[in-house]
Order: C-alpha cells, then sequence, then structure tokens
C-alpha cells in the first residue's frame, strides 16, 4: 500500500471513528473556527426579514445574510451535528482567508482550485476567493476503489486545463492534490486550509465584486477526457438562483434545506450550497460518502430538522429505495418534505415511483417530486416543474419515436411505448427550442437537439476557444448535447445526443440497448456503454461494452451471443459485443458512463484510429 | 498485534465472502474488484458492514489505494490502533 494514509502524521480525520465519546471528543482542531462545541444547529427561522435572491453578487448575497443567525451544518456519518458555519461567522473567516490569499500575491481573476469536501472550510475558502475578486472552482473527491491513479490524474488535468496558481485540499486529499500538483509551473501555492490560515493576513482592501466579473469556474470533466471549465459570470449565477428560488422551488420563510449532492457537482454548488445562502436558509449537510454508506441517514437528517427542501439525482433515490430497511421507516416522518427535487440525470418513472411507495408509510408525499432540468453550462437549472404537483410524464409509441422521431401520445394498451418525464417549463428570462441537425426549429412532440437561450447561460469554457464555439451557436444558443421534445410549453428530455445511435435513418436510443443489456443476470446496471461506429463502406455497427467479471470462457462466450442475439431481435441490427474488466468504461465526474470516452477507449482498443473523427461527442 | 490482525482478517474474509462471486476462495491477495468482483454498491454494503462489525469509520480517501483483502485488512488494522 502506497502513502496516502497518514494517520500518524496529522490530527485524525474528520471521518475517522473519533465519534465514540462525547461531542466534545469528536471535534479536531482543524473544524473548530469561533466555536468549538456544537450543540445546536442554526435555527430554521430567522431574525431578519427574507429576500429572495435579489443581489447582485454572491458576496453582496453573503453581506446580507450574515446580519441573521441562519447557516450551514454540519453533520457526521452518525447523525451527529460536527459543526456549524452561520453566515455572520462564514462572512468574518472569508474576509480575513481573502486577505491571506492575497497576501500570496495573486492578482484579479487568478484561479483558485480546491477540492471540495463537504467542510466549512471549502465555502469559506470560496467566499474568500470572491472577496478577493478570484475564481474559485471546486475539484472533486475520489470515488473507487483502487482509483489513487486515474485520481491523480484527473486532478492534474483540472490544475493545468484551470492554469490554476493556488490549489488546496484538506489533510485527507493533500497527498493526492501534491501529486496532481508535482512540476506545475503556474501554481504558485499549494497547501490545506490550516496552513493557509498559518499565513499572515496583510491589511488589503477588499474591492466589492462586479456583475460582470466571473464568479466560478465549474468543472464537467470526463474522466478521459481533457476538462472543461464553464465560466459562470456573477450576472449569470444570480439570475440563475433567482429563477430557482423564487419560480423553481418557491422558497419562503420556514424552509429548511437537507443534502448530500458534493460541492464539486452543480446542483451541489449552485443549488444546495448557494440556494441557502440566497434565501437565508438554514441547510444540514450529510458527507456524499455518508449518504452512500447509509442513505437513511439523509432521510433521518430531513425528518429529524424537519426540512423542507432536498435534492438527489435519480441514483440518489435509487440508493434510498434499495438500501433503506422497512424496519427503519417507522422512526421517520417524511412529511415535511414538500420539494423533493429530481434532476442532474435522465428521469425514470419508475424510480419516482418506487421511492414514493416505499416511503409512503414514513409519511412521503408523492406529490413533491420536482422534476427538473439543466447543466453546468446554464449555471445550473433552465426548467422546471410544478411544486407541490408531483411528477408527470407521457407514454408515447416506441416505434414513432424511433422511426419518425415524433413523440406520438399512446393511444392504445400493448403498443411499446417509452415513458419521459414533464421537467416543466423555462425558468422567466430564458427560452428552450427543439431543432433539426440543420437548426430547423422544430414543433411540439418532435424530438430534436435541445438548444437554450438566456440569462444564465455560460460565458464559454475557459481556455478552450473550439469547445466554446461548439456549444455557443451564433445568437448565442447553448446545445445542450441533449436531446428531447416540447410539448404544451413543458420540456420532456428523451436523451443524450451521443445516446442517439442512427442506423438506416432510425434513431436508436444508446440507453435502451444498455437497458436490453442490463436486464441479462451477468450485467449491471452503470456497467454498459452502447454507441455506433462506421466502417469504410459506411456501414454501422452498434458496439456493446460491458464490464464483465465472468472468468470462464463458455460463460462469457454466451453472454456475447445472447447479448448479439437480444440486440438483433430488439433493433434489427448487428451488434459487437467486447467484455471488459471493472472499471474499464471511463466515468464522468458525476459518475456517469461516458459514452464518447468509452467509444474512444474501444477504437484505440481495436486499432480503427480512422473512427476517431466521427461526429459523436459528449459533455 | 499479529493476533489482532489475523482475526481483522479472519472478520474481514467473512463479510467479503457474503458480497463475492461464490466458489471463489478469498486469500489475502485477492484482488477485490477484478477477483472477487466487489462493484461499487456491493463495496458500499461492504464499508457499512465494516464500520459495525469493527466500530471505525473508513475515509473515502484511503480506499482510493486499496485493491487486495490485504490492503482493506491493513487499513482497518491502521485505523483500529490509532484510535
Amino acid at each position: 500500500m502506497t502513502n496516502a494514509i497518514s494517520l500518524e502524521t496529522k490530527p485524525l480525520s474528520s471521518t475517522v471513528a473519533t465519534l465514540k465519546g462525547s461531542l466534545t471528543q469528536a471535534f479536531d482542531s482543524k473544524l473548530s473556527n469561533e466555536s468549538t462545541i456544537v450543540v445546536n444547529p442554526t435555527p430554521t427561522y430567522n431574525s431578519q426579514p427574507q429576500r429572495l435572491a435579489d443581489f447582485d453578487t454572491l458576496t453582496s448575497a453573503l453581506e446580507y445574510a450574515a446580519t441573521g443567525t441562519t447557516g450551514y451544518n454540519f453533520y457526521d456519518a452518525k447523525g451527529n451535528l460536527r459543526s456549524t458555519l452561520p453566515y455572520r461567522v462564514l462572512k468574518q473567516n472569508a474576509r480575513v482567508s481573502a486577505r491571506r490569499l492575497l497576501g500570496l500575491g495573486l492578482a484579479i481573476g487568478d484561479r483558485i482550485a480546491i477540492v471540495a469536501d463537504t467542510t466549512p472550510e471549502f465555502i469559506e475558502l470560496f467566499f474568500a476567493c470572491r472577496y478577493a475578486g478570484l475564481i474559485p472552482f471546486a475539484m472533486p473527491l475520489p470515488v473507487n476503489l483502487g482509483s489513487h491513479a486515474v485520481y491523480v490524474q484527473q486532478l492534474r488535468g483540472i490544475l493545468e486545463g484551470s492554469q490554476a496558481n493556488v490549489a488546496l485540499a484538506n489533510a485527507d486529499y493533500i497527498n493526492f492534490l501534491g501529486e496532481a500538483a508535482e512540476g506545475l509551473q503556474r501554481l504558485r501555492w499549494v497547501g490545506t486550509p490550516e496552513q493557509l490560515e498559518k499565513l499572515p493576513a496583510p491589511d488589503k482592501t477588499l474591492q466589492s465584486n462586479h456583475p460582470d466579473e466571473t464568479a466560478y469556474l465549474q468543472y464537467t470533466s470526463g474522466s478521459t477526457r481533457t476538462p472543461r471549465g464553464v465560466i459562470i459570470t456573477e450576472r449569470a449565477v444570480m439570475s440563475n438562483l433567482q429563477g430557482i428560488v423564487r419560480n423553481g422551488m418557491g422558497m419562503h420563510s420556514g424552509d429548511r434545506i437537507a443534502s448530500w449532492l458534493p460541492f464539486y457537482h452543480d446542483m451541489g454548488l449552485v443549488g444546495m450550497l448557494m440556494t441557502p445562502l440566497v434565501t437565508q436558509v438554514s441547510v444540514d449537510y450529510l458527507a456524499t460518502r455518508d449518504f452512500a454508506i447509509r442513505p437513511l441517514q439523509w432521510l433521518r437528517l430531513i425528518s429529524r430538522n424537519r426540512c423542507t427542501v432536498a435534492f438527489s439525482q435519480p441514483f440518489g433515490l435509487k440508493l434510498c429505495t434499495l438500501r433503506v430497511r422497512d424496519s427503519d421507516l417507522k422512526d421517520l416522518d417524511l412529511s415535511c418534505w414538500r420539494v423533493a427535487g429530481i434532476g442532474a440525470e435522465m428521469i425514470r418513472p419508475d424510480t419516482l415511483r418506487d421511492f414514493a411507495e416505499k416511503f409512503a408509510p414514513a409519511g412521503f408525499n408523492i406529490n413533491a417530486f420536482l422534476p427538473c432540468y439543466g447543466l453546468a453550462e446554464s449555471t445550473l437549472a433552465v426548467t422546471f416543474s410544478n411544486t407541490g404537483h408531483g411528477f408527470q410524464s407521457l407514454r408515447v409509441d416506441a416505434a414513432a419515436l424511433i422511426d419518425k422521431k415524433i413523440a406520438v401520445r399512446l393511444q392504445a394498451d400493448g403498443r411499446k411505448y417509452t415513458e419521459f418525464v414533464n421537467c416543466g417549463r423555462p425558468l422567466p428570462g430564458h427560452t428552450v427550442k427543439v431543432a433539426d441537425d440543420a437548426g430547423q426549429e422544430l414543433p411540439d412532440l418532435r424530438v430534436g437537439s435541445v438548444l437554450v437561450h438566456g440569462t444564465s447561460i455560460m460565458t464559454g469554457y475557459f481556455n478552450s476557444p473550439e469547445e466554446t464555439k461548439n456549444a455557443l451557436q451564433p445568437g448565442n444558443w447553448l446545445d445542450t448535447g441533449d436531446l428531447g421534445f416540447l410539448f404544451e410549453g413543458n420540456l420532456y428530455i428523451t436523451g443524450r445526443r451521443t445516446d442517439v445511435i442512427i442506423v438506416n435513418g432510425r434513431n436508436i436510443r444508446a440507453q435502451d440497448v444498455e437497458e436490453l443489456a442490463e436486464q441479462q443476470p451477468e450485467v449491471r446496471s452503470r456497467e454498459a456503454s452502447a454507441f455506433s461506429i462506421t466502417d469504410a463502406n459506411d456501414i454501422m455497427t452498434i458496439v456493446l461494452v460491458i464490464e464483465c467479471r465472468l472468468t470462464s470462457v463458455a460463460d462469457r462466450q454466451s453472454l456475447t451471443s445472447r447479448l448479439q442475439r437480444l440486440v438483433y431481435m430488439a433493433f434489427g441490427v448487428n451488434c459487437l459485443v467486447e467484455l471488459v474488466s471493472p472499471h474499464t468504461l471511463p466515468r464522468t465526474s458525476s459518475g456517469k458512463l461516458s459514452r464518447f470516452a468509452a467509444r474512444k477507449g474501444f477504437i484505440q482498443r481495436t486499432d480503427l484510429t480512422d473512427q476517431l473523427s466521427v461526429e459523436s461527442r459528449d459533455r | 498485534m499479529a493476533h489482532d490482525y489475523n482475526n481483522i482478517l479472519q472478520k474481514l474474509c467473512h463479510h467479503i465472502g457474503r458480497f463475492a462471486s461464490s466458489g471463489i476462495e478469498i486469500v489475502p491477495e485477492s484482488d477485490l474488484i477484478n477477483q472477487l468482483a466487489i462493484d461499487s454498491v456491493k463495496l458500499l454494503n461492504l464499508v457499512m458492514e465494516i464500520e459495525d462489525e469493527f466500530d471505525i469509520s473508513v475515509p473515502i480517501n484511503v480506499l482510493a489505494d486499496v485493491q487486495t483483502v490485504r490492503d482493506l485488512a491493513d487499513l482497518i488494522h491502521k485505523i483500529k490502533s490509532a484510535s
């Protein structure tokens, strides 16, 4: 084993078992800023009138929030409150750290990389950067067994792409960061928040931010591609936040948020870190890792603190449905949960139904579901459905969808159908259109590329003019890379464009091919990737790459030929099956499979390099 | 100390056995991903059981350096000794 375990050389990490004793023992020095003993979380009801995101900049939002009593609360894996960060304290600490950062000799607009663990320090550093006129961005945490090398490579890619000037990680991740930063000339300083705290804080005046300046970068890397840093201005983020809190969630006094979403994900950063701040609402955090291991803790937080707003990807809901025991339900009261936001990946109606059914006995109201659609390139949110109405869906004829790219509402029972969730209407200041490959706008129920125009669209990708030109079309229409249709003003997402395999003029959703594979007992979900390749004679073939643990030749052969048979039966096309060892398929920072990267990997393995120029891409 | 370690290894193998592909012998050198087929969802369950069994908390950062059963046993031993 290599050197990443440094338990001897530092205070026990926040996640290591220090929690068996009394609460006071549970605090290690680095978590304590002003208060050392945390007894109570910040209150739900504030001492000041609520303002709903009517601020010019993030720091002006913080200045107002700091006059109240609400703030951030951090819980450990066992559900104990570990620390709080009231907005009042955040403002003070961030302003001091801002001067420390400026003391490093940085210039306005320099980039500050922060490995984004769910800690008070991350939030303090983020706002310190804003006070100092610096551009912060969050970097991901490692997620897999044995992923040390891949993770270091991922960090390095982001550090290089962002031309970061300073990089920070807490004690748990500083070794990885150190390795990633080795030899990077531009980095002036690499360290932990504790080390930064030891630096002098020179007496510098902090300038207020301008709405047109860059607020932060949002990295949306795939694991093998060059990561892309979305540039978001203060104006864009404030515009998006205003839409989210007023029109999306309908935030009001008495709301309280619970979240396990990572801060390096746009839904975690904008949705669950900035949203509470700009509405002066308290929020209760559980680290992503702690949620993943014990999803029940998230529901307990909601139940115990009477939280009203909590968002998740569909996958998080699945974890809850799968892993919470029925015997735990009696201790939960989820009737307070009025906004159960769902986004960030394709929403399957069954995921929502299963969750609602499982947690109905605990008071979960199916009408709390709030499907929404968005992407980092539009800060976070584009469309929201209506609060309090649950999810609506549309069943459309599967054959017409594939053959004619039209969503025909199902008239008779017995026909094969695909069901899509209604993601709602665009936020004010935003327009969504669906266009064909030639860029022509399509009428209702016709499937095409989803394009977005509006006030929260990114300025571009950092230092990537080529990528920016691909994503931002004339008139500043953002090409989302997603496919969908509009119906009565509402958006329905049907897949990603790379997710579509066009064979003989027919649209086949890659997802459908993958699902077919995943129905086999030997194949697990999220371990199949489908895409297409074209040979020199323009013959298109579907490729299905499967992460496979079978060792016997006979078993492998049986799976391969069964899959080929099934794909042929379902879609009438031949299919190439490749079995690879687990963890071969590239994933994005949010854990989704990247078909673009999977395809690239396949082409490299099979030496079909002339394929690399073909149109397919994802983001 | 050696006794503690063997005890940890034995208990750990018992837990892994509940998740690993059946019919595969679990030895310290076994690769958790490639040989024992511990995928990400199984891993979450396994970590939960380990935490309950040994009354520890396993930080996510150290899992990035775990590939074999022995790596995991070493890790548990290290965390237990430090607590």
